[in-house]
């Protein structure tokens, strides 16, 4: 499903390079539940960012789904991203002046789905993630696991093939992180969506059938269970 | 819709900055509205009031009068001139004149005059000195009536009844004099206007000056004063070259100048609004953009096109500056509208007034189409506004803008 060759990545920090990823050679399968795991700064999020279209590698290759993802302008990157993957961060980034039905609707209204077919939908997957009853609730009167129930809805309510998480239980208590791991395990069996996250979260790599361990940019270990 | 809905609710977000903007819309909307309707009433009440006064739309003479106001240059045949008068559908109403430099004196003092021969009963249907009599009557068919202003009147030191004598200079180059009785005081807007002329019936005058039945200008008032200089121009050429038709363009060019030039600086002054406006506007999205830079990439995280991006925050821009314009045409226009009903009393200016001939009394104009551009250009300026902070907004990787700190 994901191929990545030789990937580099460099930032400028006032003026400074940051080698922030080394020559990093990956493979996943459709179906993988994967963590990316690792100290701090040690390209876990860079990862995942560049294998989800959200920044452009320095060098080397990411072959998404047969597509070469550099040799993609702006807006084919764009519909790749809506199209076949969802994304889940860390602060559930929820649009504020949106309802919890209407965040998740979003996504559908910039697939061209008919408003009747995503009130529909996006109320579907609420209630599948046992948050039906906040779908005209504001972020600001949910609780961080409901927000993040939210983003989980939002960024698989098309199905896509590809789910990318960064860090999605960092900011939930061990109960709410362990509810929302085993939801989104459940999702990746029953609809064998391909789930991969960034964390140092021991829940979170317990949950995963595959581990990346990164190092200082590089890929230390692979397929590593606790 | 939905970004519609996005772009609306954005725009409440901070609701005390959106105020602040939205306020600033308004009073920029509303205070060119007034200031338009209050130089249109100005520039219109110095038109209206001297058309009205004297000059009319439009007037013939004899080829070569209007530079040489002799009486040897009073128009001959009069009636050929008048039949083609009659004929022009577009004309409602004319008036035949003598006008001539004079001399008017009275028992104490003399002044200096321009001397008006006219047909009472016509010339209230061209001009409006009837209207501004404030003492006495317009013209009762008695013998040697004169109506003069009340600043002649006080130059003169006389008052209703006083006899003044009247000298102007003849067909065969002697002296004219008539005895006239003072029947009526008029004061117009126009002090200049007042200090200069007076009025007395067409016969007296043309006995006085020996010009037997000779005139010296028919004055016309056009039914649409917008068709002025096609009726001219047809006149001109039923009438040929003997004849010279003017219209207050012609007449008037220092009038015509000042409302040249005062148009002009309204132009000025809705150009500063406007760029006042502007950056108020570039600087409330640059803000409104800068604080939801993580926002939007989220937003192209999730797939969210660039276009979408920028349709959404010109969507914000158009709602602020639709609502704005709106409120503010309303207040701008509904101020017109009333203050152009009962009037505004400038009395301290009211000298400078006169002087230009506007009078004390000013009564603002509407006019839609001023206003109805007025609004659009305000909203056009609110979707310029944005496209600016826009254009960051949609140069950010998504990555980058998640990331902003």
């Amino acid at each position: 499903m994901i191929s990545v060759e030789k990937l580099e990545k460099v930032y400028e920090d006032n003026g400074v390079p940051v080698h922030a990823l080394h020559s990093i050679d990956l493979s996943i399968e459709r179906g993988e539940f994967l963590a990316i795991a690792g100290p701090s700064g040690s390209g876990k999020t860079t990862l995942l960012n560049l294998i989800g279209a959200l920044d452009i590698p320095t060098s080397g290759n990411i072959i998404f789904e047969q597509e070469m993802l550099q040799d993609l302008n702006k807006n084919a990157l764009s519909s790749i991203r809506l199209n076949r993957i969802g994304f889940i961060f860390q602060a559930y980034n929820l649009i504020p002046v949106l309802t919890a039905r209407e965040n998740v609707e979003f996504k559908l209204m910039l697939l061209g789905v008919s408003e009747n077919a995503r009130k529909e939908r996006s109320l579907q997957v609420l209630n599948e993630l046992g948050i039906g009853d906040l779908a005209d609730k504001r972020p600001n009167k949910m609780s961080g696991g409901q927000q993040q129930r939210v983003a989980i809805a939002r960024a698989i309510v098309n199905n896509p093939p590809l789910v990318l998480a960064d860090e999605p239980t960092a900011n939930l208590d061990s109960v709410t992180a362990h509810a929302l791991l085993d939801l989104m395990l459940k999702m990746n069996l029953e609809k064998n969506i391909t789930f991969i996250f960034s964390s140092h979260d021991r829940q979170v790599l317990e949950h995963a059938r595959r581990i990346v361990i990164l190092k200082d940019g590089r890929l230390a270990e692979d397929n590593k269970k606790i | 819709m939905m970004i519609l809905q996005i772009a609306w609710r954005n725009l409440w977000r901070n609701k005390r900055r959106s105020f602040i903007i939205l306020t600033s819309i308004i009073v920029g909307v509303a205070a060119t509205d007034w200031m338009d309707g209050l130089a249109r009433g100005y520039t219109t009440q110095m038109l209206e009031n001297q058309l009205g006064a004297h000059t009319a739309h439009l007037q013939i003479h004899a080829k070569g009068f209007n530079d040489n106001k002799t009486v040897q240059n009073f128009m001959r045949n009069s009636d050929s001139v008048m039949m083609a008068v009659k004929s022009k559908g577009q004309i409602k109403n004319y008036s035949r004149r003598i006008v001539t430099f004079g001399l008017l004196s009275s028992a104490s003092n003399s002044s200096g005059i321009s001397l008006v021969g006219i047909e009472p009963n016509q010339e209230q249907c061209v001009t409006t000195i009837h209207r501004n009599i404030v003492e006495g009557k317009y013209f009762t068919n008695t013998a040697n009536e004169i109506v003069i202003s009340r600043q002649m009147a006080k130059t003169l030191d006389v008052g209703l009844g006083d006899r003044l004598v009247a000298m102007a200079s003849t067909q065969d180059g002697t002296v004219g004099s008539e005895l006239f009785r003072i029947t009526g005081i008029y004061q117009s807007p126009s002090l200049s206007f007042d200090k200069m002329y007076v009025y007395v019936p067409l016969q007296i005058m043309q006995q006085m000056l020996h010009v037997d039945d000779r005139i010296a200008e028919i004055a016309i008032i056009g039914k649409d004063i917008d068709s002025v200089e096609v009726m001219k121009k047809e006149l001109s050429a039923k009438l040929g070259s003997t004849y010279e038709v003017l219209s207050y363009n012609d007449l008037l060019p220092s009038l015509v100048s000042q409302i040249e030039l005062m148009n002009s600086l309204m132009y000025l002054f809705f150009v500063l609004i406007g760029t006042a406006l502007i950056f108020g506007v570039i600087n409330t999205f640059l803000m409104a953009v800068y604080e939801r830079i993580r926002e939007f990439g989220v937003l192209k995280s999730i797939g969210m096109k660039d276009v979408y991006l920028l349709i959404m925050i010109e969507l914000e821009a158009l709602l602020l500056g639709l609502i704005g314009s709106i409120i503010g045409t309303i207040l701008g226009a509904g101020v017109v509208l009333i203050v152009g009903k009962v009037g505004l009393n400038l009395a301290i200016f009211s000298k400078g007034l006169t002087a230009f001939g506007s009078g004390a009394i000013l009564y603002p104009r509407f006019d839609w189409f001023s206003i109805g551009i007025g609004a659009v250009i305000i909203i056009m300026i609110c979707l310029l506004a944005a496209i600016y902070p826009a254009r960051r907004a949609m140069k950010l990787q998504p990555m980058q803008a998640i990331m902003y700190v």
